[in-house]
């Protein structure tokens, strides 16, 4: 629900650093400029207060924790390759410019599993949402370490960039907590500049599309060279012909190139299309088995993700279910003491 | 400057924005989670956490030279400009009627059979190989990297005999596979000690 200081029919005054006010549906796009009777904002000025929109610190608290929990899961489940580079010989090593530039040494068991044994840990805790500049920081420098080795033995993946951004935007995200409804700007420039670098991955690789494939990349047999390689047995209904590839390659660059519509509509329609970017991510892997994990977790800088509370939701049901239990399992009796209050932490079966 | 010294130093500001959404007929502007209830966790009030009077300019530079970085490698860079390079991922276009390379790694070992290797069972990728394929061809006793590799994974596997890379030419036709393929042997080592 957007609301307009002209719709209120009264005078606006704008005042603070930016002349915006915060909508009221608590989405990242939902910082407006105020109509008033004063003239409106410069463009810079309305472009900066759109990407400091405020969102609420709860927002910014899950998106660190989901962020940082995939970081520590990455060198295990994700990359685990990167590990094994420790024990290739150096040879095999092609440092890229900005291991050159910061003379980065050649990846070696200590260097390796030291990265390793340090980043997970310290993610998880990180993803405590406690110490976020200091522990924010050090895992960004650990993770680019991480991801420089990966990239340094001649296949550069280009599925990183969102999550790279979020990590080097999240110290300066100041402290957030789960559920917390205070809104920040420091956490909304820190999502919206995660959520520029997702679309801006989509929008720059048709680009690239155009500059290494031309207009012809359109009607080429790209796609059909993916699913060779990399097919699974979903693919065989769609090689049988060539025109589900062909319209796949026109959807692909025009789903690329319209991506950033999404910041120009509101929170329901916003939430849908990103819904069908996911639904994109989920077709290739399910045809070409390319997860893009890292930049779909970065895309949840989209979401409203403070409404996501496992751990409320598990104390609540914990809570419901000890609520039930010495209803079901015990007959009151005169003499019994009165129950203890449900939200104690104590009371697990109805007994301290 | 802590952030939390930050938010009192500005609460006063803080607050005119919200009387100015009042005023201006909007709900509170800081408590826009009507959904939050009693989950929520109130941490400070409604005000609004700020970047300090340096961090906003900041911020804006940062990004702008990103951005800057970002467009120049889509529109000029390469891979080793990572992560500032083009998002290239299958940008190039391939031909209806020409075949498509499709590259394989792989030992044989003592029992004769044909190991396909992955980043799994050696740790190194087939696009790493792939990135470095002329270096192979150039110097096939660098597939030692491989053996060794695989080796060190799968100590009790049989032991390879030959490490090859191979790239199956497969045929198109009007952008579709034929089903038929060459194979071309782009490298191959025998391990030392291994008899021919």
């Amino acid at each position: 629900m957007r609301q307009t200081a002209a719709a209120s029919g009264k005078r606006a005054s704008v005042v603070g650093p930016s002349p915006t006010v915060a909508s009221t549906d608590g989405d990242t796009a939902a910082v407006q400029p105020a109509r008033a009777s004063t003239p409106r904002p410069p463009l810079g000025r309305r472009v900066s207060g759109w990407m400091f929109a405020a969102v609420p610190t709860g927002r910014v608290a899950a998106f660190r924790t989901l962020v940082y929990l995939f970081v520590a899961l990455d060198p295990l489940w994700f990359t685990p390759w990167v590990r094994s580079h420790a024990a290739i010989p150096g040879v095999f090593y092609q440092p890229l410019l900005v291991g050159r530039l910061l003379h980065l040494p050649t990846p070696t068991p200590p260097l390796v599993n030291g990265i390793f044994w340090a980043l997970i840990p310290l993610a998880v805790a990180a993803a405590t949402g406690r110490a976020p500049r200091l522990l924010g920081w050090i895992v960004f420098a650990l993770y680019f370490e991480w991801m420089i080795i990966a990239m340094s033995y001649g296949k550069v993946d280009h599925d990183r960039f969102g999550l790279l951004v979020a990590l080097a935007v999240l110290p300066t995200a100041g402290p957030a907590r789960h559920g917390g409804t205070r809104m920040t700007e420091r956490g909304g420039w820190a999502l919206r500049m995660t959520q520029v670098a997702v679309i801006a991955t989509y929008f720059l690789s048709s680009w690239a599309k155009l500059r290494f494939g031309g207009l012809g990349w359109l009607t080429s047999a790209t796609l059909e060279r993916a699913l060779i390689r990399r097919g699974t047995p979903l693919t065989d209904l769609l090689t049988s012909t060539r025109w589900p590839l062909l319209l796949a390659q026109f959807g692909i660059v025009a789903f690329e190139l319209s991506s950033p519509v999404v910041f120009f509509v509101r929170s329901r329609l916003r939430y849908w299309l990103v819904g069908y970017f996911y639904l994109f991510h989920l077709m290739v892997m399910l045809t070409i088995t390319i997860s893009f994990a890292p930049h779909q977790v970065a895309m949840t800088s989209f979401l409203p993700l403070e409404r996501v509370r496992p751990i409320v939701w598990i104390r609540r049901f914990l809570r419901r279910l000890s609520d039930a239990l010495p209803r079901t399992t015990t007959e009151p009796r005169p003499h019994d003491e009165p129950r203890p209050p449900a939200s104690s932490p104590a009371v697990v079966d109805g007994h301290r | 400057m802590g952030p939390l010294r930050r938010q009192d130093s500005r609460t006063a500001n803080a607050n005119r924005v919200q009387a100015a959404g009042v005023e201006a007929g909007l709900a509170d502007p800081g408590a826009v989670e009507p959904h939050s209830g009693s989950d929520a966790e109130p941490d400070g009030g409604s005000d609004v956490d700020r970047p300090g009077r340096l961090g906003r300019p900041i911020r804006l530079i940062v990004a702008f030279v990103v951005a800057v970085l970002v467009l120049y490698g889509t529109v000029a860079g390469q891979d080793d400009l990572f992560p500032f390079g083009p998002f290239r991922m299958y940008a190039t276009a391939d031909k209806l009627n020409s075949p498509v390379a499709d590259t394989h790694f792989e030992i044989i070992d003592t029992t004769g059979a044909t190991i396909q290797l992955t980043e799994v069972n050696t740790g190194i990728r087939r696009a790493e190989i792939e990135g470095q394929l002329g270096r192979f061809q150039k110097d096939p006793s660098l597939l030692r990297i491989i053996d060794d590799a695989y080796v060190t994974l799968n100590p009790k596997a049989p032991s390879p005999v030959r490490v090859q890379i191979i790239i199956r030419w497969y045929a198109l036709h009007d952008g579709t596979e034929t089903g038929a393929y060459t194979t071309q042997t782009v490298a191959t080592w025998t391990p030392p000690g291994v008899t021919k």
